[in-house]
């Protein structure tokens, strides 16, 4: 099922997902029955390079956890410790006093896991997919049917442009803040919160509507956010590269031009919007904290 | 790019990661970071009561050097008036011997003027006797003209 190359296909391939699911035949994870997956079905793909690299973050926080404490920390053991006192810094001007020990391992998790998931996205577009491709077809493609090509075998490589991850990250720390705000607040403020503001008893469904609007954009916002920023990225990295493939000769030089300064760019939206993420989750979760009305 | 059950997954492993982080990631590094921030600290502290002591030490130190200084100074002194009083006293001891042999033989001197004196007037005396008996022989008599003779001789 070898396809032209076109500008449409080249990109479709880069932007669809390896996509296992339950379709009425049984399990596949032959792109054409997507449709018939419906709501179960996984983002293989995502969800390999996201378990991948949060495994290097804790193999790697491991690694620099100090030996001792009578030489002086040196190489890993900086690094692993500067991330620490970063993470520690954030979370102790937004948190304030509150004792939650929680937040700070959080908060470190969500950094150097989203830093790593977003770094991805400089790994040139074509590189990592192209390999797995010839490796599933190498492994598979006698055995698979839907493995008629490499290029049949779609990889995402960078997991925070899939809405899904970053939603479901998201969703995990709606989750924390709900639990949070009912274990600290009580239940009874927490109710009081959401149906109380901004006009008092008497328009309680009123000021339910608008609290839940504010309460439930604050995860979808959050996660957004990050997908929306990455996958910009990720498009203008593949467009640049198209320029490579179906360009002139200078449009090609050009393009190489281009995607060194996009690169250099993207270096800072990555660990920006990694820090973004995670200074709005301890915010958040410092929110769900508060106990004074406001 | 649909939304389907890979949101959940993701977030059951972000929450075991989480989970994985709180509990075997996070407290050995932040322990051990403690614990060196209070060695660092500590060994700060000491540091600062090792100079103080090096100071104490120092002054406490300068403090006997300046008495053992002052100390010496003084026996120097001490010494310097004693050699004086010696060199003075021997001075002082030497001029009254001087004065003494000087007076002595100042003395010895009169004494011996006085009895060449004595010796010569017995001498003259007697040389005059002998010339005036000898001129006048016997006419005058040795014994009768004694007074006389005494008398002359201690004219002379």
């Amino acid at each position: 099922m070898a396809t032209e190359l076109t500008t449409e296909s080249y990109i479709g391939h880069h932007l669809t997902n390896l996509t296992c699911g339950k379709t009425p035949d049984g399990w596949t994870c032959d792109p054409y029955m997507v449709d018939k997956m419906g709501f179960w079905a996984f983002h293989v793909d995502s969800l390999f390079w996201s378990i991948l690299l949060g495994a290097l973050f804790i193999t790697i926080f491991r690694l620099g956890i100090p030996k001792s404490t009578d030489s002086a920390p040196s190489g890993l053991q900086n690094i692993v410790e500067m991330c620490i006192e970063f993470v520690n810094d954030n979370v102790q001007s937004l948190f304030g006093s509150v004792k939650n020990t929680l937040i700070a391992p959080l908060a470190l998790t969500v950094f150097v896991w989203i830093l790593f998931m977003n770094l991805m996205d400089l790994v040139p577009v074509d590189f990592l997919p192209v390999l797995a491709g010839h490796i599933a077809y190498i492994v598979a493609g006698d055995s698979v049917g839907w493995i008629s090509s490499p290029e049949s075998f779609y990889f995402k490589v960078v997991p925070t442009t899939d809405p899904n991850i970053t939603l479901g990250m998201a969703f995990a720390i709606f989750v924390l803040t709900i639990y949070y705000s009912i274990t600290v607040k009580g239940p009874k403020a927490f109710i009081a919160e959401l149906t109380l503001h901004p006009f008092g008893k008497w328009l309680i469904p009123v000021n339910f509507i608008l609290e839940m609007v504010n309460f439930i954009a604050k995860p979808i916002s959050l996660g957004l956010r990050l997908f929306g920023n990455l996958y910009a990225g990720e498009m203008i990295f593949i467009l640049i590269a198209l320029m490579l493939f179906f360009g002139s000769i200078p449009i090609g030089i050009m393009g190489f031009g281009l995607h060194l300064v996009w690169a250099l760019f993207h270096i800072l939206i990555v660990a920006l919007q990694a820090f973004i993420f995670m200074a709005l989750t301890i915010a958040y979760l410092a929110m769900a904290h508060e106990t004074e009305e406001h | 790019m649909n939304i389907n059950a890979t949101l959940l997954a993701q977030a059951v492993v972000f929450i075991v990661f989480i989970a994985i982080c709180w509990k075997y990631v996070y407290p050995p590094i932040l322990a051990a970071m403690q614990e060196r921030e209070k060695k660092i600290s500590d060994g700060l502290n000491a540091a600062k009561k090792a100079d103080d002591a090096l100071e104490e030490a120092r002054i406490a130190f300068e403090k006997e050097l300046s008495n053992a200084k002052a100390e010496a100074s003084e026996i120097i002194e001490k010494a310097n008036n004693r050699a004086t009083q010696i060199v003075s006293d021997a001075t002082s001891k030497a001029e009254t011997e001087a004065e003494k042999i000087i007076t002595s033989a100042n003395k010895t001197v009169e004494n011996e003027t006085n009895k060449a004196k004595e010796d010569l007037r017995k001498q003259l005396s007697s040389i005059i006797i002998d010339t005036t008996q000898k001129i006048l022989d016997e006419e005058i008599s040795k014994d009768k003209h004694e007074a006389l003779l005494k008398k002359a001789a201690e004219e002379l």
